[in-house]
C-alpha cells in the first residue's frame, strides 16, 4: 500500500508549474474571512477570477476531458493541484460551487452530447457558478417526494414551487433542480432534472436566516436562500437525462453528496485548535500540559485521523475507479458526527472561550465559535446522518441479499 | 497512492484464508480456545512448513524476509479464525526483539530455529504490578559467578506455555539519569529447573503466570550482550510488532462483522429478517465504522514503518483505535445476535474473548493515547 502519492519527475515538474502559476495568478489581496458569512463581494469576485483563471488552464475541474473544459488529469496530478491550493487554504473550486461539482458530474454522466457541449465548458471553466436546488419545505430526507412541478408546454417546462437551503452569498449564474414532470406516474419515475438560468422571469430568491450556512467542509456558502418559482419557463433543451428520468440522474449527484468522491483536505479547525493548545499559556502553563486538555486533544486528534483516512480511502476508490459500496455515506456519516463530537470536546477543553468571537477574548479570531455553529448546521446538507446510515445498510446488505449499488460517477 | 494490496499479498491472503478455513473449523477453534498452548503439534508443523513462522525474519537468518504489510496480511487472516497459539508472540514479537537487540551470533543461532519452529519465544515483561512501562519491571537480578539468578514472578505473559524460551525483562540497574532504564532482556530456556509456567484460568486464552525459583541463566543469555538496553530493544521491536497484532484484530473484527451481516439476513423475527430493523442496522453500521477505523489506522502505520517515515505516532494511534474497536465490534455483534451469540458453539465468543485478552497486550488504549500525545511532541 502507499498512502501518499509518489511523484514522478514529470509530476514534480507539474507541481513546480502549478506552484509558479499560483504565485502569478492568485489575485492580490485575497483574504478569507473566518466566518464565511463575512465574505465581501470584492473578495468573492477575486475568488471567481481565480476560478476563471484555473478554468482556462483546465484545472478547475481537472479530471474531466479537455473537450468539456477539464484537462484529463489523473488522480495524482489532481492531488498536486489540491495540495498546492491548500497551501493558501483554498480548495478546488476556490469558491462555493457544489452545484457545479455535482451538476457537472450529473450532466457528464446523463447529458446528451449536445447538452455536454453546451453546459459543461461553462461550469468547468468557471464562467458559471451553479446552485443546486433539492430540498423543499416538505421534502428533505424524502427527496423523491418533491412537489415542485415542471410541466411540459411546447418547447418549455413551466416550473412552479419552492426550494429551501439554497445557494450561497453573492448569487449564481445557473441553477438546477429536480421537479415533478408527470404527476400521474409513480414515485421515482415522475421527475425531471433541469438546468435553470438564474435570470429567468418568475424566479424569486430570498435569504434565510440560519445558525450559519453550510458546514460540511470545502468552500463554505456563507448564506442560504429560499427560491420561489412562479411559472418560470425553462427551455426543454435543459432537461437532462430524458423524460421522467430525473431520479436516476440524481443518483449521480446524491452519490457525491453522500461522500462518494472522498476528501483529502486538512481540517483547519482541528489543526488550529491543537496548535492553539500547544502554544497558549494560562496561569503560566501551556494548555497541552494540563492532563485533562491533553486527553481532549488526543480525542480530537484520533477522531480526525480516522476521518482523514476515511476521506483518503474514499478519494482513492473514486479517483482510481475502484468498486465502491458503503464507503461514501460512511465518510459523510463520520464527517458529520465527528464534527459534532469534536466541537463538543473543544467546548469541554476550552470552556466558554469556545463560544465567543469577541475581538479581545475569542480564540483564533472566532474560528472555534463559528465551528460550534457549523458543526450543527453541517448535520443535514447532503443527507442527514440517519439517511447516510440507511444507505450504508442497503449497500452492505444488512437484512437483505440484494445489495444496492453506489451511484454512477463516470 | 495505492490503497490496494499487491498481487502477491492477495495471493498470500487467499492462501491463508483457505488454510484457516480448512484446518481451523469452528470445533477445532473451540477446542483450542482454552488450552495452554492454543495449538497442536500437527497444526504447528503445517504452519511451519508454510514458512509463516519466518514471515518477518530476514532470509539471511532463515526466514521469508517479507514486508511488515505482508505479515499483517497473514495475521489479518489468522485473526479471522481467530487462530490462537504462539504465532504472533514468537515469530513476530519474539523474532523482532531478537532482530532489534540480539548480537549477530544470537541472531544467527536463534532466528533460523524460530523460523523452523524449533524455538518458540515468548516475551515475559509484565508483572503483578501490571503495565507496559519500564518502571513496572521490578524483577531484579545481577550477574554472580557467571550466572544471573532469577527469583520472582512474571504475570499475564502471553503464550509462555507454548514457548521453549522466554525473553524475560529483568531489572539489572535502577533507571539512570543518562537515560538507561536499567532493564535487561534475558533469554531463558523454559526447561531450566525452577521455571514454572501456569496458564491462567478464566475468560482468557494462552495467558500465563511464569515463576522463577533460583533459576540460573548463563551470562551469554543477555540479549545484545550488554546489560541495561532491554527496554529500548523491546520498544523498537514493539513499534514494528504492534501493527501486526492490530492486523490480527482487524481480521477478527472483519469476521465478526461478516457474521453479524449474515445473521441479519437469516434471522427472522416479526416475520422479517432482523436486518430490516433500523435499530439492528445501527449496531452493524457501528461495527463497520469501528472495523474500518482499525483497518486504515493499522495499514497506514505499516506503510509509514516500511517507507521509513516517522511512525511512532501512527503506531500508537493504530493500537489505541484497534484495541477499542475490537471490543466495540464484538459488543455490537452480541447486540445483534442476542442469545445465539453467547452459545459457545456459535463461535462469536471466541472473538469476544480475544478482543478482551489482546486489549492489554503491548499496552492498552489508554497507554497508547498518552504515548500518542508524547510522540506528537505536545
Amino acid at each position: 500500500m502507499d498512502f501518499e502519492v509518489t511523484y514522478t519527475p514529470e509530476q514534480e515538474a507539474f507541481r513546480a508549474e502549478v506552484r509558479a502559476w499560483l504565485v502569478e495568478n492568485i489575485p492580490d489581496g485575497l483574504e478569507q474571512p473566518v466566518d464565511p458569512a463575512h465574505l465581501s463581494l470584492e473578495q468573492y469576485q477575486k475568488l471567481r477570477e481565480l476560478g476563471r483563471r484555473l478554468g482556462a488552464k483546465g484545472w478547475l475541474y481537472p479530471t474531466y476531458p479537455r473537450a468539456y473544459g477539464g484537462s484529463d488529469l489523473s488522480v495524482d496530478f489532481v492531488m498536486i493541484v489540491e495540495e498546492e491550493l491548500d497551501r493558501y487554504s483554498l480548495h478546488l473550486p476556490p469558491y462555493y460551487d457544489s452545484g457545479g461539482r455535482l451538476g457537472g458530474a450529473s450532466i457528464f454522466v446523463w447529458g446528451t452530447e449536445e447538452q455536454k457541449q453546451y453546459f459543461l465548458p461553462k461550469i468547468f471553466r468557471g464562467e458559471w457558478r451553479t446552485w443546486q436546488l433539492l430540498s423543499e419545505p416538505s421534502a428533505g430526507s424524502d427527496l423523491a417526494g418533491v412537489q415542485t412541478r415542471a410541466i411540459r408546454d411546447g418547447d418549455f417546462y413551466v416550473l412552479n414551487g419552492q426550494k429551501i437551503y439554497i445557494g450561497s452569498l453573492h448569487g449564481c449564474e445557473m441553477m438546477w433542480t429536480i421537479a415533478v414532470t408527470d404527476p400521474e406516474r409513480p414515485r421515482h419515475e415522475n421527475l425531471g432534472w433541469l438546468m435553470i438560468p438564474y435570470d429567468l422571469p418568475g424566479i424569486e430568491v430570498r435569504p434565510m436566516e440560519l445558525l450559519t450556512a453550510g458546514g460540511e467542509g470545502g468552500a463554505s456558502p456563507g448564506l442560504k436562500h429560499t427560491v420561489f418559482f412562479d411559472n418560470v419557463r425553462v427551455p426543454a433543451f435543459n432537461l437532462v437525462g430524458g423524460e421522467n428520468n430525473g431520479w436516476r440522474v440524481a443518483t449521480t449527484h446524491l452519490e457525491l453528496e453522500h461522500g462518494g468522491g472522498g476528501m483529502v483536505r486538512r481540517n483547519r479547525v482541528v489543526d488550529e485548535f491543537l496548535e492553539y493548545c500547544t502554544t497558549t499559556k494560562r496561569n503560566g502553563e501551556t494548555l497541552s500540559q494540563d492532563p485533562d486538555i491533553r486527553d481532549d486533544m488526543v480525542e480530537v486528534y484520533i477522531k480526525n485521523e480516522i476521518l482523514r483516512l476515511f476521506g483518503l480511502r474514499t478519494y482513492w476508490l473514486s479517483h482510481a475507479h475502484k468498486p465502491r459500496s458503503y464507503e461514501g455515506p460512511q465518510l459523510s456519516y463520520w464527517r458529520k458526527t465527528n464534527a459534532l463530537e469534536i466541537a463538543e470536546v473543544i467546548l469541554r477543553a476550552l470552556g466558554p472561550y469556545t463560544m465567543t468571537n469577541d475581538a479581545q477574548w475569542g480564540p483564533l479570531a472566532g474560528l472555534l465559535e463559528h465551528y460550534q455553529r457549523s458543526a450543527i448546521v453541517g448535520l443535514h446538507p447532503g443527507g442527514t446522518t440517519d439517511i447516510q446510515k440507511v444507505i450504508m445498510a442497503r449497500r452492505i446488505g444488512i437484512g437483505r441479499t440484494d445489495k444496492e449499488q453506489a451511484g454512477r460517477l463516470r | 497512492m495505492d490503497l490496494g494490496l499487491t498481487e502477491a499479498q492477495e495471493l498470500l491472503k487467499a492462501a491463508v484464508a483457505d488454510f484457516v478455513q480448512r484446518e481451523y473449523d469452528k470445533n477445532t477453534l473451540i477446542a483450542l480456545e482454552s488450552t495452554p498452548t492454543g495449538i497442536t503439534p500437527q497444526l504447528f508443523r503445517k504452519i511451519t512448513e508454510l514458512g509463516w513462522l519466518g514471515v518477518v525474519i530476514p532470509e539471511q537468518y532463515g526466514g521469508e524476509g517479507r514486508s511488515l504489510t505482508d505479515a499483517a496480511v497473514l495475521f489479518e487472516e489468522l485473526g479471522g479464525g481467530p487462530v490462537p497459539g504462539p504465532l504472533f508472540s514468537s515469530s513476530v514479537l519474539g523474532a523482532l526483539t531478537v532482530l532489534q537487540g540480539g548480537t549477530e551470533a544470537q541472531k544467527q543461532a536463534l532466528l533460523p530455529l524460530v523460523a523452523r519452529g524449533e524455538r518458540v519465544l515468548s516475551v515475559a515483561a509484565t508483572e503483578a504490578d501490571y503495565g507496559w512501562r519500564p518502571e513496572k519491571v521490578q524483577l531484579q537480578t545481577s550477574l554472580q559467578r557467571g550466572h544471573y539468578v532469577l527469583n520472582g514472578v512474571k504475570l499475564f505473559v502471553h503464550d509462555a506455555a507454548a514457548a521453549t524460551h522466554l525473553l524475560c525483562a529483568v531489572r539489572t540497574a535502577p533507571p539512570s539519569n543518562g537515560g538507561s532504564r536499567g532493564i535487561t532482556l534475558l533469554l531463558v530456556d523454559a526447561s531450566t529447573p525452577g521455571v514454572g509456567v501456569r496458564t491462567l484460568s478464566g475468560w482468557m486464552g494462552q495467558v500465563d503466570e511464569v515463576s522463577f525459583t533460583n533459576v540460573q541463566v548463563p551470562a551469554d543469555g543477555v540479549l545484545g550482550g550488554v546489560e541495561g538496553q532491554g527496554w529500548e530493544m523491546l520498544e523498537a521491536a514493539a513499534l514494528q510488532a504492534i501493527p501486526i497484532l492490530c492486523a490480527y484484530q482487524v481480521g477478527s473484527c472483519q469476521a465478526v462483522f461478516e457474521m453479524a451481516v449474515a445473521y441479519s439476513r437469516t434471522r427472522i423475527q416479526f416475520s422479517q429478517p432482523i436486518g430490516r430493523f433500523q435499530r439492528v442496522q445501527d449496531h452493524i453500521i457501528g461495527m463497520v465504522n469501528q472495523l474500518d477505523a482499525a483497518r486504515w489506522t493499522t495499514y497506514e502505520a505499516l506503510w509509514k514503518l516500511e517507507s521509513g517515515r516517522p511512525a511512532a505516532s501512527s503506531v500508537h494511534l493504530a493500537k489505541a483505535v484497534t484495541s477499542e474497536a475490537a471490543l466495540k465490534v464484538c459488543d455490537g455483534a452480541h447486540e445483534v445476535h442476542a442469545g445465539v451469540g453467547v452459545m459457545r458453539e456459535y463461535g462469536l465468543t471466541l472473538h469476544t474473548q480475544r478482543s478482551r485478552t489482546l486489549y492489554h497486550y503491548l499496552g492498552d488504549a489508554r497507554l497508547h493515547r498518552r504515548r500518542l500525545a508524547d510522540a506528537l511532541g505536545w
